[in-house]
């Protein structure tokens, strides 16, 4: 191997065992989340008349009969077979729980980005173009409003205009696309656009200071006297290289767009990951919280995993030195 | 985390050009009156008699704004103006527990990791990174359903997750603070590494803590608004912003005003304090 792959071997493993003990401390975590609680979870749960015995199976179900690293250990033995243990109130397996839910959430987070890339696009290749302009101008007071309203106003207010004063769409609800597509697509606008319009503002900043640092650079202004189009140079020359920055926003978003969508279900009754992990953790429903929080952790981690991935695909003049 | 990670600090600006500095702008003016009106009405109406949010008026029940009820009425006929000042009261309080733990926190773990850098700052990254890559809102509401939605509790916890982020912008400017002339001259004098520290280092994250006060400001009254929403937040009838808000959301065809009200005031505020600190951090501090 040449002394450039070994260090990219290196630090691929570095970074691989970085992500390993990250995933191994979160799930520790979630596993001690029923000693956080105040007395006895399995009294709480089975009621003043359970039984010893029913207390130690109950005991025995959340791990809570040995230590955290034990229960750690046993779980994630379970987990690496495919079994992230059952509801406590429904009886059904976490990974089938799972299973129903996390293509919803997926269908909203795509949709999603399709919204926020839709708007930021156009938005800030229009406003780099000519900084300063009457579109930069707009554009740029109109995000930092924008950004001052809240997922959960946003999603309120787009429930009062679209479902109560128009009556155009549906305010609540969810219909799996396989059953009919045209209904999903309706249910899917609203709760879409929640997460997409947030997040198209954020987008839309920084992608426009990343073209306008691109366009000041001198092989664009070497294209442009050779007499290359406009079109040609905005897309061609200049989108791609400034488009890094992006790509680790939509990186992030896979973490925080978890959080947001527990709002956003909540918000609008679809039946996604959110729901599931709000629902459960009103019912302390341990197993499958800890299923939730230890997979979207899994997700995060894939996540950055993939933009260093991009970034070298997408810019191949970041060396492995870039850390 | 990296070495390469800094930012330029900016020359001290001379106290004579300081103070020949032009007078705020109009948008500086109406930022800064909005929230002391805000402020204001949060610390002196619920002073005067007559002023009672859990009050309800049964006979005028999702009255419309108007004389006597300036916005109008919720359901249970209390008053939405008077709800959205003691609200403010709730979302203020959350917030300054969210800005000292995230200062204490974010500034004692950022100091250190760009002060001692090494293994230090290693754990410290590694630390930030945990933090990073659990779901906040969840693991929030799941402490908040085992511990019960005290404002404490709701505020120590926002304020915890907004530790990393603040770590990162204090280390990255002590960092390139320990590379300055100043700092390297008290040390080659024999200066006490401590009082370097103290001295030299010190005031110069103070300003980047004054823009993260306004950032975990409005942070801490988003996420509180979103945890009433999810009924996760201060219990009702306490009101608090996002509690108000929520509760509104059954009536919005019939009492649009009992959620929109509060909305309004609630996004104003996170403007106002989004401006300022832009405002702050252009002239200088970072955060």
């Amino acid at each position: 191997m040449t002394p450039t792959a070994l260090r990219t071997a290196g630090r691929t493993a570095g970074r691989l065992g970085r992500a390993g003990a990250v995933l191994l401390l979160v799930t520790v975590t979630a596993l001690s989340l029923p000693h956080l609680m105040p007395g006895s979870p399995a009294l709480a749960a089975l009621g003043p008349t359970a039984t010893p015995e029913q207390v130690t199976a109950y005991e025995a179900k959340l791990g809570l009969d040995e230590n955290v690293f034990a229960a750690t250990w046993r779980w994630l033995g379970d987990a690496l077979h495919g079994d992230l243990g059952h509801s406590l109130s429904t009886g059904v397996a976490v990974t089938t729980e799972l299973a129903d839910r996390i293509p919803v959430t997926l269908e909203l987070f795509v949709a999603a980005q399709v919204v926020a890339l839709g708007l930021a696009l156009p938005v800030a290749l229009r406003s780099a173009w000519r900084p300063g302009g009457a579109v930069d101008r707009i554009a740029t007071a109109g995000a930092f409003v924008w950004l001052a309203v809240p997922g959960f106003v946003l999603g309120l207010l787009l429930i009062w205009i679209t479902a109560v004063q128009l009556r155009i769409l549906p305010a609540t609800g969810w219909t799996p696309f396989t059953e009919d597509p045209l209904e999903n697509l309706r249910h899917l606008v609203l709760p879409a656009l929640t997460l997409g319009l947030t997040e198209a503002a954020v987008f839309t900043r920084t992608l426009r200071s990343q073209l306008i640092d691109t366009l000041d650079q001198t092989y664009i202004s070497a294209a442009r006297s050779r007499g290359m189009g406009t079109a040609r140079l905005l897309l061609r020359r200049t989108l791609r290289p400034s488009s890094l920055p992006l790509v680790t926003l939509i990186g992030i978003g896979v973490g925080t767009s978890l959080g947001g969508s527990v709002l956003v279900e909540s918000l609008f009754a679809v039946p996604g990951v959110g729901m599931l992990v709000s629902g459960a953790i009103n019912g302390r429903d341990f197993p499958v919280v800890q299923g939730v929080v230890v997979v979207s952790a899994v997700a995060v981690v894939a996540a950055t995993f993939a933009v260093d991935v991009l970034y070298r695909t997408i810019d191949p003049r970041i060396a492995d030195e870039r850390r | 985390m990296s070495a390469a990670e800094t930012v330029p600090v900016p020359a001290a600006v001379p106290r004579e050009a300081a103070a020949g500095r032009r007078r705020p702008s109009t948008g500086v003016l109406i930022a800064g009156g909005w929230l002391a009106i805000v402020a204001l009405a949060a610390l002196v109406l619920p002073l005067l008699p007559g002023f009672d949010p859990l009050h309800g008026d049964f006979g005028n029940p999702a009255a419309a704004p108007g004389p006597g009820h300036w916005l109008g009425t919720d359901a249970g006929g209390r008053d939405v103006f008077q709800r959205t000042v003691a609200g403010a009261r709730a979302s203020f309080a959350v917030a300054g527990l969210t800005i000292t733990v995230g200062m204490l926190g974010g500034g004692t773990l950022g100091i250190a990791a760009g002060w001692f850098r090494g293994p230090v700052d290693k754990v410290i990254g590694f630390a930030a990174d945990l933090l990073m890559s659990v779901p906040t809102l969840i693991l929030v509401m799941i402490v908040v359903s085992l511990r019960g939605p005290s404002l404490p509790v709701i505020g120590i916890l926002i304020g915890l997750f907004t530790v990393p982020a603040f770590t990162r912008v204090v280390r990255a400017v002590v960092l390139s603070l320990s590379e300055q002339g100043f700092v390297q001259a008290a040390r080659m004098i024999g200066t006490a590494p401590l009082r370097i520290l103290v001295r030299e280092v010190v005031p110069h994250v103070a300003p980047i803590a004054l823009t993260f006060a306004f950032t975990a400001t409005t942070v801490a009254i988003v996420a509180e608004g979103s945890l009433s929403f999810l009924g996760f937040g201060l219990r009702p009838p306490e009101p608090s912003w996002g509690g108000i808000i929520a509760e509104g959301r059954t009536t919005l065809g019939s009492a649009p005003w009992i959620s929109l009200a509060p909305a309004a005031v609630l996004c104003l505020t996170v403007l106002a304090l989004n401006y300022l600190g832009d405002k702050l951090r252009s002239k200088g501090g970072r955060g």
